[in-house]
């Protein structure tokens, strides 16, 4: 036993290794930790929330006819096509005009009676409504279009408050077909007016018919909610409805008109010339 | 001979459309247009398992494709039974999707833009940005014209083959034996049977008039026969050449009737199968016929020539139809199913697997068979599953989503859509409305009506009596009219009714007047002459609503059926309820069918305008806890709403019904 190890010192010494564990204490760790994935979670929720109470979508809603699909149809593609009454909803995303340049979604919903309620499922997601008005029949199926808007109205108001309506406009469409007496040119204002007041004098037949009435509960489960309301105005009491008195939020009407496409023309529309530059303007404002 | 074909979208965008008259292309660009009645009267009610829609003269067959979301409509007039309508939807489905699938892959797409989705973009190689449909479909004109040309003459060929073979049966068929046994007509030998025996006949008269006329002497038949012309002098000829057989042969100049052993030698229809002449013949038979230019035999074993191939200028076009014509080409293949499950499961899970008939079949026959355990009437479940199936064929499911619940959804949705009223429901928002828009105050407010009508013992005036009391709580004044002349205590029954509801509102309102009242005029007397009278006392005496009740009839009691059009017809009620009960199975189908037909043919002559049933009332609903098929079968049948629900005995049982709840329940196990 010659060779003498150097290493081998009386007293094994065990090489020193300064453990992170040894110099925090196991509670600290654990407070670290759970504070760490309580920030994470807190930036999750936050981001989501703030996604989700700013939507990002464009709701065309009206009575069947009125021109919803050819407005998303010039929106989007930049053409008026021609068509048919729609069977579903069309979504497509555009580029505002303007230097913000931001993406939105427009949602095209059905008018039909049987399938209009799927604009409840879109509803959640939507920044602003446009309820889209045929202006030169509105004067024969006023009743049926107020209806419709009451639907909508009901369903504004019925939103939890956690989640910002969206702005709601009504568009007075195909004002060019309006037989305007003084210029030759287009009015939209006629049309605007003509549809408030239409619209007024329906609403407010149905809000009559409701108020005082013991209707006629549901079948189902006790404390379902009924279909009427959402047409309380914060005017006088004695007055009648009137859309800047609505509870709901602000109203905001726009007339507008296409060219109607036709299904052979072979002729590409030129661009630019469509009527819907009140709808743009609205739209910029809201998406602001 | 078509008046209008289009290609659209679901979503209501026409990629294509062509109309051939000038009226048709009007009617196309206004909402009148046949394809828009045909979505809104017939897509939308769920009705997409009907062979055809008719409206204002045109006949309107469609066809989709699920996956591009595409329908395909040809109109025509109604009167023309077009035959290849069909073949013509077939080919053009496929056709289209063949030559511009990627274009409608990327429209399609753009509708369905998510919510991060990028901005509409044009399909590739375009860089202005701007989508133009025009150039997109632009070959696609001349594809439609050659395809439709093709088919109307094949239709043509078609009918004019139908024609040729009366004709040409008579005539004897001079050419070579074909090698085609089918070719022999059969008609021959039945001619020649009558042929054999006329000549047989009129040997037997020669033979007769022979040895009549050698007693006179030749002379004689020269005379007879020589007014018979030139033709006449070889008789004699040949009675003279008999005796001189060896010298010369009869010479037959075809004036009479060929004998029985003639026919036998002219008959060239049957192969002789003479061993000696066969193999050169047969040989060539071979080389008169070219095998690749031979045409097709049709399903009756007509054999129809090969059509004729357009020049090459046109070739690519043609190509391409031909190739769509075929059964077997121009269908998109399928992923072949060697592995079966297993790839199935894997096609799925990376989305591409698209449903096929066979893979929906069995899951809609269970669909079918527990709507029927809910009572919905067997024919309307049959025709809500088919038209669920048709929906659905060719569409795509991805994910984790099975075929099941691809149906349960595509069904939950279209019971939604059936039962989900097109019209308003709510009966005083008409009531207001009518009674506001009063004329004149020199002229009385004509009241709003209402007559209940249907079959016997479904609790027409229990219900009638909770609508009373229902618009006497909302402050109206009713006049009930009854109108029950038939049944013993109807009368009466009514008379206690309005007492109990006088009774009612005299304790709770504090308005003064009666709020309702009965007119009745006993039993026997003509219920359309109580109900006009019922409703001018109502008019003088200021009241609000008249509810009319009418005797229970069985829906095929003709004379029944017309005394109600009557009642309907000469008073115009505002609104016709159909009282029906929930208990009903597949009865609901036949009385509603019955009963609105009925009221509209009859009702029309005198009124004008023919009335059908404008809502339905469902009453004894506490009797079927879950099983609420009948509020289905009874929508689908009319397409009306129902308006109540009856749901006890007691005047507070009437409710509202709630669409999300009945189909809840429809579809629970």
């Amino acid at each position: 036993m010659t060779i003498e190890d150097t290493t081998h010192t009386p007293g094994r010494i065990e090489p020193e290794v300064a453990s992170l564990t040894n110099l925090v204490s196991t509670p600290i760790l654990v407070l670290a930790s759970l504070s760490l994935a309580a920030i994470l979670l807190a930036v999750v929720l936050i981001r989501r929330q703030r996604s989700r109470s700013a939507g990002n979508s464009l709701l065309l809603v009206g009575p069947p006819d009125s021109g919803k699909t050819a407005i998303l149809s010039t929106l989007a593609y930049q053409r008026t096509l021609p068509s048919y009454t729609s069977l579903q909803t069309n979504a497509a995303v555009i580029t505002l005009p303007g230097s913000s340049a931001k993406a939105l979604r427009v949602v095209d919903i059905p008018g039909h009676p049987r399938i209009r309620g799927q604009f409840r499922e879109y509803l959640s997601d939507a920044r602003a409504l446009a309820f889209v008005v045929d202006a030169s029949t509105v004067s024969r199926n006023g009743a049926v279009v107020a209806e419709h808007l009451h639907h909508i109205l009901h369903a504004l108001t019925s939103l939890p408050p956690s989640q910002s309506p969206p702005k709601l406009l009504i568009l007075a469409h195909k004002a060019d077909l309006l037989k305007s007496n003084t210029s030759s040119s287009v009015s939209t204002e006629l049309a605007v007016s003509r549809v408030k007041v239409i619209l007024e004098r329906e609403l407010e037949k149905r809000r009559l018919s409701q108020v005082g009435n013991v209707g006629i509960e549901g079948l189902g489960e006790e404390g379902e909610k009924s279909d009427t309301g959402g047409l309380v105005c914060n005017g006088p009491a004695a007055g009648s409805f009137k859309f800047e008195e609505w509870e709901g939020g602000e109203v905001c009407f726009a007339g507008t008109w296409l060219a109607a496409g036709r299904p052979e023309s072979g002729v590409d529309e030129k661009e630019g010339l469509d009527g819907l530059d009140g709808l743009r303007e609205w739209l910029t404002q809201v998406a602001r | 001979m078509l008046d209008l074909c289009s290609i659209s979208h679901k979503g209501g965008i026409v990629l294509w459309s062509r109309s051939f008259t000038p009226d048709a292309s009007q009617i196309a660009s206004s909402s009148a247009s046949p394809v828009n009645s045909l979505i809104r009267e017939a897509l939308i009610e769920g009705r997409t398992a009907e062979e055809k829609f008719e409206k204002d003269g045109y006949a309107v067959k469609w066809t989709f494709v699920n996956d591009l979301e595409l329908i395909f409509v040809v109109a025509y007039q109604r009167i023309l039974q077009l035959t290849y309508v069909d073949d013509l939807l077939a080919a053009l489905k496929t056709l289209f999707i063949k030559l511009f699938e990627p274009f409608l892959a990327t429209f399609v797409a753009s509708l369905h833009a998510m919510n991060s989705g990028k901005v509409v973009t044009a399909p590739a190689g375009n860089n202005t940005a701007s989508w133009n449909f025009a150039k997109a479909f632009e070959g696609w004109d001349k594809v439609f014209d050659k395809l439709l040309k093709g088919l109307e003459d094949k239709a043509a060929q078609e009918r004019k083959s139908r024609f040729r073979p009366t004709v040409h049966a008579p005539l004897a068929d001079p050419s070579p034996p074909s090698d085609d046994l089918s070719t022999i007509p059969s008609e021959s030998s039945v001619v020649a049977q009558d042929e054999q025996q006329i000549a047989r006949n009129v040997q037997a008269l020669k033979n007769r008039l022979r040895g009549r006329g050698g007693r006179r002497g030749g002379r004689g038949i020269a005379r007879i026969d020589s007014g018979s012309g030139r033709d006449s002098m070889p008789s004699s000829d040949t009675e003279s050449v008999k005796r001189k057989t060896n010298t010369k042969t009869q010479r037959k100049w075809g004036h009479e009737a060929p004998t029985e052993s003639d026919m036998a030698s002219l008959d060239f229809s049957f192969d002789k199968g003479d061993s000696g002449t066969d193999a050169p013949l047969s040989q060539d038979a071979l080389s008169l016929v070219d095998k690749a230019s031979l045409g097709t035999r049709t399903r009756d074993g007509m054999y129809e020539v090969k059509d004729w191939e357009f020049g090459s200028g046109d070739g690519e076009t043609n190509d391409v139809i031909s190739r769509a014509l075929q059964p077997n080409g121009g269908v998109a293949k399928q992923a072949s199913s060697s592995l079966g499950a297993l790839s199935s499961l894997f096609a799925r899970l990376t989305g591409s697997k698209v449903l096929t008939e066979q893979d929906l079949k069995p899951v809609l026959e269970g669909m079918k068979q527990h709507l029927m355990k809910k009572n919905v009437a067997m024919e309307i479940a049959d025709k809500v599953c088919e038209g669920v199936g048709e929906s659905l064929v060719g569409k795509k499911v991805g994910g984790f989503q099975t075929t099941n619940a691809a149906v349960r959804l595509a069904l939950s949705s279209s019971l939604t859509r059936i039962l989900t009223p097109k019209t308003s429901t709510d009966l005083l928002l008409s009531i207001r409305t009518k009674l506001s828009s009063a004329l004149t105050s020199s002229q009385q407010r004509v009241p709003y009506s209402i007559t209940f009508v249907g079959v016997n013992g479904v609790g027409k005036s229990t219900n009638l009596s909770k609508v009373c009391f229902w618009l006497m709580q909302n402050g109206l004044r009713v006049l009930i009219a009854a109108c029950d002349t038939f049944r013993s205590g109807a009368v009466e029954q009514l008379r206690v009714h309005v007492r109990n509801l006088s009774k009612i509102a005299a304790e709770s309102a504090t308005d003064n007047g009666t709020r309702v009242e009965l007119y009745e005029r006993g039993y026997g007397k003509d219920a359309a002459g109580i109900a006009k009278q019922a409703i001018s006392y109502a008019q003088e005496n200021n009241f609000d609503v008249v509810l009319i009740d009418t005797a229970g009839r069985m829906q095929d009691n003709e004379p029944l059926m017309r005394a109600l059009a009557k009642l309907v017809g000469v008073n115009n009620p505002d609104k016709i309820i159909f009282v029906g009960e929930a208990l009903v199975g597949n009865e609901a189908v036949d009385q509603l069918t019955k009963f609105d037909r009925a009221l509209r043919d009859f009702s029309s002559a005198s009124a004008g305008k023919s009335r059908g049933i404008d809502g339905m009332l469902v009453t004894k609903w506490d009797t079927v806890d879950d099983k609420v098929g009948a509020a289905l079968s009874m929508t689908y049948v009319t397409g009306q709403p129902i308006i109540f629900v009856g749901c006890g005995e007691t005047y507070t049982d009437l409710r509202q019904l709630r669409v999300a709840n009945v189909v809840r329940a429809i579809l629970s196990e």
